[in-house]
């Protein structure tokens, strides 16, 4: 006992040295210290700069299939994603997470859609349509047409009755999840009230079908951009003949490339390709792989090792969703055997810590917090310019058509935090010492993110109160319109790229569990939202919503403007064409592609 | 095992007697003197205590080497940080300045918080591990002395505590605790997350003990120097302090020295799970974790706590066996 014993110790002293003495060589690799680029969003070192998507509106031409290749595409093979979750629903009606949407693309299709024509440059098209769709009586009233050669997978052609069946069925009890905008515009606010659903026999009157090719939408308000609504994955087709409601969720009819051949919950997936999708009806899927083959289950970190090694199968994998997680950053982005292999885009969600309007009342203090905010340091903490932008508008450069740049806080010049103007602007305030409730999400990483912003609070003499919250019901907590918290952080993903799924969503009605998380009432805001909504150039409404972003900032400050996180993913050396959809943030499906 | 002569214990009502060196120690003063001849014992021991001084002493730590673990020094100072928020100097930003590096991202004194970190796992583990063995002493004797009724309860109590999850429990009951004190624009007090687990860390930590002791009872209470004391008409007072105790510090001694490592690791692993002690309070569990998310770029930052995790738990097991040892030479091997 008392020899093993002292074997044990020595055996620890000689490891304690030998770790000790083996030097951890520092991390000089990395661009030293602060870049100080505009805004901080110059992207990974080495890398090119990223440049915002540009979404326009394409011509019935460009909805004319096939698809634009990728540069040396292969076609046949077989391809592997792995990812951590399985997807939750498969009924296109349910579906309104992004990587749900983003698999959607696969098996069934929409009446328009975003077409890559070039990287970073998209149009929308029409998918089923022969064209994004005429609108008249001032936006009103939608018209589209169906492609010839357009069938479900047992070759029976898709007809208008299944486009407005799928519209119908979305008011059904059953129907949980999805998009809600067309709906709303079809019937009213409660869409769920005034019609329950095709099931019981009746129809919605405000879609007609003339005949089998032509579909009528007519809106009770002017949408100058309902085209784009129709894109969303949660409005893709529904075979009225074999619609079985619930069970549609388990075993969805393909109208796209592929079809699901054997699926088991949370571990795997294979998709086969559809034989009676035309690709010359088709001008958004390449469907260039033979077979899909997707595998569930696996953490990030997983991930990221697992495409790092590029071993043997994991040479034709990619991943839909998951980004390297900040420990592995430097690595990933360091390693430039690695550049080939490796995406990234900044997030086209727009994140905001908002301030509780019925608590924080002064807008001076709003102001000072906005000046002495350490966007910088939480930067760092999330892992440098590399993992995080930091954006200083509402609206998200990304998913925003005419998006215009303004900084009103000096974050372009003082990323860190211009403590000084801060106190100034506290001194003139109801209150130089303010106390901050600030609830924060409680994860490791948020808890260092307050950790940073209570620090460089203090220096401006506010007294920050953190409040961890329980990350299962943190937007429960902080979606109560009585909440106890003076800020908070929360997030909004725009539906397509326009300031109408943003703006009118997050300074909407105010209540419990609805987004607008500053509860912000202002009549004349509001006023001028519904104004900008109902205009029918959409040019002008996009430079609108522009304008009012900026005038919500100066006039109101509700929020402070979050950091912008940035997903760097990799892919197996074998697979082509992987490129991470600006939009939904993900690796889109279309131009996958394997090398033999 | 083996258990000593009872009349040897006795240690106060040992006759003493004129004799050699040898004879007429107390058991105390022998296992002492055993004690001293171990020297993994002792050298552990020292490790121990030096474990326990740096604790106790961390704000003097603090003021003479100048800094504190709450200041985000790289943050504040640029050059100290790359762009991914790790140091740029090699060793994990080791330098005359910063003894043993910075803290990846948030950029602290990694040595202030190791420091602060010992302190505020040790405290709790130690309040725990007093408390834990009270109560598993008491309720082990109780059980095992008085039997019957009484038995069968503290028995079907320990069985439900041994059975529970406990860490399922304790993550659902801290928020419990926060709602019902702390009012919800106030941040919650670090002594009441420090006394809620404890309370809690006790709670789940005595069953263990107790049942242990209930069973070295229950063989003892049958024994003939017991049923003497009972004949001559001795309290059962003065039966559970003067007959059965002594004969009990064996078992308990051990059971504690062992358990108070296990509950600083408990802790840790509790800090890991976000339900401990949070941010911005130090936490040696917590830098622990953190070391295992950054240590393909950072591998110092994982050392210095891990080490001193290791070296920690180590010495203090390696104690526990020497006093052990000490009071008990027959179980020598």
């Amino acid at each position: 006992m008392t020899v093993r014993k002292r074997t044990a110790v020595a055996a620890l002293a000689i490891g304690v040295l030998a770790v000790t003495s083996a030097c951890a060589a520092g991390n000089q690799g990395a661009p030293a210290a602060s870049s100080g680029g505009p805004s901080g969003s110059a992207a990974a070192p080495a890398a090119p700069a990223y440049k915002p998507a540009v979404i326009t509106v394409g011509t019935a031409e460009d909805s004319k299939g096939p698809a634009i290749p990728p540069e040396g595409v292969v076609k046949g093979g077989t391809v592997t994603m792995i990812d951590r979750d399985d997807f939750s629903h498969l009924d296109p009606a349910q579906i309104y997470v992004n990587t749900e949407a983003n698999f959607g693309r696969l098996i069934s299709r929409t009446l328009t859609g975003y077409k890559r024509v070039a990287k970073g440059e998209f149009k929308l098209v029409g998918d089923l349509a022969t064209d994004v769709g005429t609108a008249s009586d001032g936006g009103k009233t939608w018209k589209f047409t169906l492609k010839d050669g357009v069938k479900w997978e047992d070759g029976t052609p898709i007809t208008s009755a299944d486009v407005k069946w799928s519209m119908e069925r979305t008011f059904a009890p059953f129907i949980t999840q999805g998009p809600t905008y067309i709906q709303q515009w079809l019937t009213e606010v409660d869409h769920k009230k005034a019609y329950q659903g095709p099931y019981d026999g009746k129809e919605l009157d405000a879609i007609e079908t003339p005949d089998d090719k032509t579909i009528i939408y007519k809106f009770k308000t002017p949408h100058a951009d309902a085209n784009y609504a129709f894109a969303m994955g949660g409005y893709a087709i529904v075979p009225k003949a074999k619609d079985t409601k619930e069970q549609y969720d388990k075993t969805p009819v393909s109208s796209g490339p592929y079809i699901i051949k054997s699926h088991v919950v949370d571990k795997s997936m294979d998709l086969e390709r559809n034989p009676n999708w035309d690709p010359a009806t088709d001008p958004i899927r390449g469907a260039y792989p033979d077979k899909w083959h997707l595998e569930f289950g696996f953490e990030a970190l997983q991930v990221t090792d697992r495409l790092m090694a590029d071993a043997g199968p994991d040479q034709s994998a990619f991943t839909f969703y998951a980004s390297a997680p900040p420990e592995r950053l430097q690595q990933v982005l360091g390693d430039p055997a690695l550049a080939s292999r490796r995406l990234n885009s900044p997030s086209p969600y727009g994140n905001y810590y908002y301030f509780n309007l019925d608590r924080v009342k002064d807008i001076k203090i709003r102001q000072a917090i906005n000046y002495a905010w350490p966007s910088k340091q939480i930067q760092q903490v999330l892992g440098g310019p590399a993992a995080a932008a930091l954006p200083t508008t509402i609206l998200n450069e990304n998913t925003t058509v005419g998006y215009q740049s303004y900084d009103l806080f000096g974050k372009e010049t003082k990323p860190e935090g211009d403590i000084a103007k801060a106190k100034e602007l506290l001194a003139q305030s109801s209150n130089p010492t303010p106390t901050i409730v600030y609830a924060y999400n409680q994860t490791p990483v948020q808890e260092q993110v307050t950790v940073a912003i209570k620090s460089a609070l203090q220096k401006a003499g506010i007294n920050v109160v953190a409040k961890p919250l329980d990350r299962k019901t943190y937007y429960d907590s902080i979606g109560k319109t009585k909440n106890e918290f003076d800020m908070y952080w929360g997030g909004w993903g725009a539906d397509w790229p326009s300031g109408s799924t943003v703006m009118p969503v997050i300074f909407g009605p105010v209540a419990d569990g609805a987004p607008n998380y500053s509860h912000l009432k202002d009549p004349a805001l509001t006023a001028e939202m519904d104004k900008i909504t109902a205009t029918t150039d959409i040019d002008a409404a996009n430079a609108a919503w522009m304008a009012l972003d900026k005038k919500v900032q100066e006039t109101i400050t509700p929020l402070v403007v979050a950091e912008n996180r940035i997903a760097t993913m990799l892919h197996g050396s074998k697979v082509g064409g992987a490129e991470i959809d600006p939009q939904q943030w993900v690796v889109q499906p279309d131009t996958i592609f394997v090398k033999p | 095992m083996t258990i000593p002569a009872p009349a040897a214990t006795n240690a106060e009502t040992a006759p003493v007697v004129k004799a050699p060196e040898t004879v007429g120690r107390s058991p105390g003063q022998l296992m002492w003197l055993r004690f001293r001849r171990d020297r993994t014992g002792v050298a552990s021991a020292v490790v121990v205590i030096f474990f326990i001084l740096v604790a106790l002493l961390a704000p003097v730590i603090s003021l003479v080497y100048g800094k504190d673990p709450y200041t985000l020094y790289g943050q504040d100072t640029p050059g100290l940080l790359n762009d991914f928020g790790y140091p740029i100097a090699a060793n994990g930003g080791i330098s005359p300045q910063f003894w043993f590096g910075i803290e990846p991202g948030l950029g602290r004194d990694v040595f202030m918080q190791l420091v602060y970190g010992i302190r505020t796992s040790l405290l709790i583990a130690v309040v725990s591990t007093v408390l834990t063995t009270m109560i598993g002493i008491v309720m082990g004797i109780v059980a095992g002395y008085a039997g019957g009724k009484t038995d069968y309860f503290i028995g079907r109590l320990i069985d439900t505590l041994l059975s529970f999850p406990s860490v399922l429990f304790i993550i659902a009951f801290m928020p419990v605790v926060e709602n019902l004190f702390v009012s919800a624009d106030e941040e919650t007090p670090v002594w009441l997350r420090a006394v809620t687990l404890v309370l809690v860390l006790t709670l789940f930590g005595w069953a263990a003990l107790a049942r242990l002791l209930r069973g070295q009872v229950l063989s003892l209470r049958e024994r003939e120097f017991v049923e003497a004391a009972r004949v001559t008409g001795a309290s059962p007072a003065r039966i559970v302090f003067k007959e059965l105790l002594p004969n009990l510090w064996t078992p308990i001694l051990i059971q504690s020295t062992l358990l108070l490592p296990a509950l600083v690791t408990s802790e840790a692993a509790l800090s890991y799970l976000g339900v401990g002690m949070i941010e911005p309070i130090p936490d040696w569990g917590r830098m622990f974790r953190r070391g295992t998310e950054v240590y393909q770029n950072d591998i110092t930052y994982l050392i210095f706590p891990g080490v001193a995790l290791v070296i920690f738990v180590i010495a203090f097991n390696l104690l526990g066996d020497s006093v052990r040892d000490a009071f008990d030479p027959k179980l020598k091997r």
